[in-house]
């Protein structure tokens, strides 16, 4: 069988250097191809897995809310279940918002493998400075705790959010915010919250939205001491939000599901979260992966070019060959090596191509507000071996066509012709 | 002596572009050692006849019996294996694969077979350039040789699997008369000293009187044999 498809590829090998320019266009078509393929699919996946692990590490991977997805069942409908029950007038109840039990919460969160959670205490504030006011919404959060979960820290200058520890009335808000109240870093803000209250809080950090590319909270968040915040909402000992973190980010979704079926609360996972962004990348993908294959197809046309003439030059040797007793598959697989050596060597070109592109790519003095930004790349194995197989498929399917003409080829017409 | 090649009433005809009857109810034997030599003018449907015998061709009506087993049923593949086991083909033009050396044209129908290692096939290379005197040529592309030359490595390739049965199809045409002597004494020991069944459609006058039995053609068919 070696022996075989040794022969069988040694006709192959010699069709393709005798048309020797003919081979070099069809393997340049598809190492161009498989090139471009592996530049812009490390580029568009580089970038998606940098956003994706950005969404992951900067905030929390499930957020706990004292909301409810759907309204509490009224007793009465449970009562007469199957009757014709109508409920008129109904008012809900008032409430403490807040979520209830959330020290079992916490250590049921805290009983889950490979789960960190901390509490904290979200709502609407207006800060004030020099006249000026901007509304935010003010995290109140347990430093501590709430550093393990996000990365907050690589995003803050001036100052840490374990800084908050130190100073109950620490204020963290985002640089653009500072800039529009004409605050800066130490000066004291007079924060409002809903309920009237009133706190003054030093800016103990400023978030940079360009500290870390890709994830950003918004200009109008601020973060706070949990306990201040409870002051400030008058809400002692309540939280309003649990936030997670796993190990495996992964888990996120399955882990909500199982904890919202036991808590009641909505409990939304970081895929819940971002599910249009994650939409939105699944059709970019979809996108960039058609435009691809279609370079790829286009460059296989080169592939069917030139085994369909090597086809047409060599009915008389597919003659003879058939005529010695090569079966027409024999005669087939001839054509077929000759598509897959141009689809390999091009594809071994296109790689070399493709890592070329992808350095000159890293290397590129690209700059987002003056910082230097390094492009995020996806130079793995995967992409080679998706480059590569698509390549592959693609020059067999261009070398079947015109090779299936080979059992159609009549040696006897061919013969006689020739005589 | 064993019959090694029979025909039935063979016929075929074509029907495109006009309707054609190549060949008419033609019935022959050829026995193993035998040198027959089929004769006519052109068109008559000689070499039609031999693509029947060589199972290259189907008849429309008739039976090819190779070594007393009808072919007519047998398949593609099977009508390939015996091709490649049993019969060997010469041709008025070499037809040697341009691209590959003297050496691996000859080789071709051993590779494919599969039975001899590349040793085995490069001593039976070495054996068949010996014997058809292409001594110091196997190296060659068949650009690089005289016509002669090229045909004689047609016919080393024919022989490569040990063929009991040679079909050849104006082997000397395109030769000069001393190749073509050469050629003639050649078919002429395989089949009297190798046993082999050596049929050849061939205009040479020359080459018939060699034969051990002429076939005269006419028509598409048979009209005498000598």
């Amino acid at each position: 069988m070696m022996a075989m498809l040794r022969v069988l590829a040694g006709i192959a090998f010699a069709h393709l250097w005798v048309r020797a320019r003919a081979t070099f266009v069809a393997t340049l078509g598809v190492a161009i191809g498989v090139g471009f393929f592996l530049a812009v699919s490390g580029m568009m996946v580089g970038s998606q897995k940098d956003f994706i692990r950005t969404l992951i590490d900067t905030a929390p991977h499930i957020i706990v809310r004292d909301e409810r997805r759907a309204p509490t069942r009224q007793p009465a409908l449970t009562a007469f279940a199957g009757d014709a029950v109508r409920i008129e007038g109904l008012r809900p109840q008032e409430e403490v918002r807040g979520l209830k039990d959330w020290p079992a919460m916490l250590a049921d969160v805290r009983a889950q493998p490979g789960a960190q959670v901390a509490p904290s205490l979200s709502g609407a504030v207006t800060i004030g400075y020099a006249g000026r006011t901007a509304a935010v919404a003010l995290n109140g959060v347990d430093p501590r705790l709430e550093g393990r979960l996000t990365k907050i820290d690589e995003t803050l200058i001036g100052g840490r959010l374990s800084d908050l520890e130190a100073r109950p009335d620490g204020l963290i808000i985002s640089r653009p915010m500072a800039d529009r109240l004409g605050a800066r870093l130490g000066d004291t803000l007079v924060v409002t919250a809903s309920t009237g209250a009133l706190q003054r809080m030093r800016i103990l950090a400023l978030i940079e939205p360009e500290g870390r590319a890709g994830f950003y909270a918004g200009d109008a968040v601020a973060y706070g001491l949990l306990r201040t915040a409870q002051v400030l909402f008058t809400r002692p000992n309540v939280v309003n939000q649990l936030h997670v973190r796993l190990t495996d980010p992964d888990d996120a979704r399955l882990m909500a599901e199982v904890l919202e079926a036991r808590w009641g609360y909505k409990w939304e996972s970081w895929q819940e979260r971002s599910a249009d962004i994650l939409n939105l990348l699944v059709v970019r993908n979809v996108i960039m992966y058609a435009v691809i294959l279609a370079i790829l197809i286009v460059a296989s046309f080169g592939i069917y070019t030139a085994v369909s003439n090597s086809v047409a030059d060599k009915r008389r040797d597919i003659a003879i060959l058939r005529a010695m007793g090569f079966s027409a598959f024999d005669v087939q697989a001839i054509f077929l090596i000759e598509g897959v050596a141009i689809a390999i060597l091009g594809a071994v070109m296109g790689f070399a191509i493709g890592t070329g592109l992808l350095e000159i790519l890293a290397r590129l003095p690209l700059s987002i507000g003056g910082k230097p930004l390094v492009l995020p790349l996806d130079r793995g194995l995967g992409q080679y071996l998706i480059a590569g197989g698509a390549s592959m498929t693609a020059a067999l399917l261009a070398a079947w066509l015109p090779a299936r003409k080979v059992a159609r080829v009549d040696p006897v017409s061919v013969l006689r012709g020739a005589a | 002596m064993s019959v090694r090649l029979e025909g039935r009433g063979l016929t075929r005809r074509l029907v495109d572009p006009e309707p054609f009857t190549l060949v008419d109810a033609v019935s022959l034997t050829v026995a193993a050692g035998e040198l027959v030599a089929i004769v006519g003018p052109s068109g008559c449907g000689k070499s039609s006849l031999l693509y029947l015998l060589g199972l290259l061709d189907r008849p429309d009506v008739g039976e090819v019996l190779i070594d007393g087993q009808a072919t007519s049923a047998l398949g593609d593949r099977a009508r390939t294996r015996l091709r490649l086991e049993r019969i060997g083909f010469v041709f008025q033009f070499h037809f040697l694969l341009p691209e590959l050396t003297a050496g691996a044209n000859i080789a071709l129908p051993m590779r494919r077979l599969g039975r001899l290692g590349e040793a085995g096939i490069e001593a039976r290379v070495d054996e068949l350039c010996a014997k058809l005197d292409l001594p110091d040529l196997k190296g060659r592309r068949p650009d690089r040789l005289s016509g002669g030359q090229r045909q004689r490595v047609a016919v080393a390739r024919a022989l490569a699997n040990d063929p009991a049965l040679l079909l050849c199809d104006e082997p000397t045409g395109n030769l000069d008369s001393a190749n073509t002597r050469r050629v003639i004494e050649e078919f002429g020991r395989l089949a009297h000293e190798e046993g082999r069944a050596v049929v050849c459609v061939t205009h040479d006058e020359g080459f018939a009187q060699a034969a051990d039995r002429r076939i005269h053609m006419l028509d598409g068919r048979i009209v005498a044999q000598t």
